[in-house]
């Protein structure tokens, strides 16, 4: 049964954007509201996902600011804040309030900037990523994202094995699929030995095990179940699924598990009454290659320790027998960071649809979406339907 | 360990301070038994707020570690960082040498940035 319908689907292309945050969020939110066939009348609600736009652009209370860009002021807006997971959760809220009946039209994206456009270099933008781990057991050791998942990622390799060579084999998937997707920050051809080549950032991780700093934007339209038929090509919502986990990092019991991510795909399941077998693909959240493996145990797609062998195997390939980020994923695609949740769900929705072009994978009808916030303590998974 | 009054309500100031003089403050659950290195108002793992403050052990084990080569701002880089299992508890802090998950680690020193203080641990041999 499901919870809501996505009715239309939008996102920019992820990369390098002079745009300011309100016109780059119109190039997504408008042609997802003219693939619904919805005007601007019809929307009752906005849910947004920012992350970081106080830090990076000395821009809040943007919600209403966008609707208005957008030509929707007046219905109730908000802005979400979740870390990387921040417009996963806008989404979350969104599927609630269609299926509680409070609204039946609600547009939920996501926008940020992350490159140098926004005058910030490397080192600043590194510190304002490094503001989602703990403010006073964290911080001041000089604790960085890339860090926080080599730490994670290392304890894994640890206990399972897992090598560079499959953590890189993660990333050479990742950009084989985003060279077909033309809105990706990075599509080419790369080897293994390119990703083990490139420069350390935290080891175990190369610089290209690394997801890039992108601008970028996504929306979708949702709807109640009820009218959904009155779209053309509704996808179902069948689950979403919210877990956390314990902060700081060092607090938590068992690294390599990802026990949010383990606590929202249970859910998620349970809603949807769908086992992790009945998975087609997945889009997940690899901010670095070793999040990839981890997360791809978590959802149960493959069994714990498995996950570096897998990829490394081409098991997640497009054409492989569990496709894991036909759109490039975050290494590929790009990762706004407030853009990243609803730009899953556009790739899940275009897959879903048939419309996938290039990058179409043959006979899907069930994808999930992992989206993962901060080190690892929020995570949503979604589960999309072709509407039977 | 040092013979010091331990504060019964732990503080990040009295954690600061503590550590700072060379002592690594955490908290211990009366009912589940977790122990922590980063003081909380109730316990993480089962929410009691029968939490008593203890003095951790200072030598333990790698559990994780990374050299961070590239570093926010404000932070020279190519420092290590490890996750240390101390008894019960685990903590991030920095490692002065090169340490691998599982080798034996003691305190040995503190990294201050901006007057915040963290763990630094050195290998055992």
């Amino acid at each position: 049964m499901a919870r809501a319908s996505i009715v239309g689907a939008g996102m920019t292309k992820f990369g390098v954007h002079e745009a300011t945050l309100p016109e780059l969020f119109a190039e997504a939110a408008l042609p997802a509201m003219d693939d619904a066939g919805v005007e601007s009348d019809d929307i009752d609600a906005f849910y947004l996902g920012n992350a970081m736009g106080g830090q990076t652009e000395n821009d809040t209370h943007l919600a209403p600011t966008l609707a208005s860009h957008i030509g929707i002021a007046g219905v109730p807006c908000q802005r979400f804040e979740d870390a990387c997971a921040t417009s996963s959760n806008a989404f979350k809220h969104a599927v609630q309030d269609v299926e509680s009946g409070l609204h039946d039209v609600v547009i939920v994206g996501g926008v940020e900037r992350c490159t140098p456009e926004t005058g910030l270099g490397t080192g600043e933008m590194t510190r304002i990523f490094a503001s989602a781990s703990h403010r006073q057991y964290e911080q001041p050791t000089g604790l960085t994202f890339p860090g926080v998942f080599a730490l994670l990622t290392k304890r894994h390799m640890f206990e399972y094995g897992t090598t560079p060579e499959q953590l890189a084999s993660v990333a050479v998937k990742n950009h084989a699929h985003g060279a077909h997707n033309p809105r990706a920050h990075f599509g080419r051809d790369i080897d293994v030995s390119d990703v083990l080549d490139s420069p350390i950032i935290a080891d175990p991780f190369h610089l290209m095990d690394c997801c890039p700093f992108s601008d970028g934007a996504s929306a979708v339209i949702v709807v109640s179940d009820d009218i959904a038929d009155e779209f053309d090509a509704p996808v179902d919502v069948t689950g979403v699924g919210h877990g956390t986990d314990i902060i700081p990092l060092s607090d938590k019991p068992d690294f390599p598990s990802t026990m949010s991510a383990r606590r929202a795909a249970e859910q998620a399941y349970e809603q949807a009454d769908i086992t992790a077998a009945d998975v087609d693909f997945a889009e997940v959240h690899d901010c670095f290659t070793g999040a990839e493996v981890m997360a791809s145990e978590a959802l149960g797609l493959f069994e714990d320790g498995e996950g570096g062998p897998a990829a490394a195997e081409g098991r997640t390939y497009i054409d492989g027998d569990m496709p894991i980020n036909p759109s490039g994923g975050l290494k590929a695609k790009g990762h706004p960071i407030g853009a990243t949740g609803t730009a899953q769900l556009v790739e899940l929705v275009e897959q879903l649809r048939g419309d996938a072009g290039d990058r179409q994978i043959a006979d899907v009808e069930t994808g999930i979406a992992h989206n993962l916030g901060g080190d690892a303590g929020t995570t949503l998974v979604s589960v999309l339907e072709v509407r039977a | 360990m040092s013979q010091i009054e331990l504060p019964e309500s732990l503080t990040y100031e009295s954690w600061s301070e503590s550590l700072k003089n060379g002592t690594l403050l955490g908290q211990e659950c009366a009912d589940c038994g977790h122990q922590t290195a980063a003081p909380k108002a109730a316990c993480v793992r089962c929410g009691s707020r029968d939490i008593a403050t203890i003095e951790l052990e200072t030598t333990g084990e790698v559990y994780s570690e990374t050299t961070i080569a590239v570093s926010p701002l404000g932070f020279d880089a190519g420092f290590k960082l490890a996750v240390v299992q101390l008894g019960e508890a685990k903590t991030v802090g920095r490692v002065s040498d090169d340490v691998e998950i599982g080798d034996t680690v003691t305190l040995s020193d503190v990294f201050e940035h901006e007057g915040q203080p963290s763990p630094v641990f050195e290998s055992v041999e």
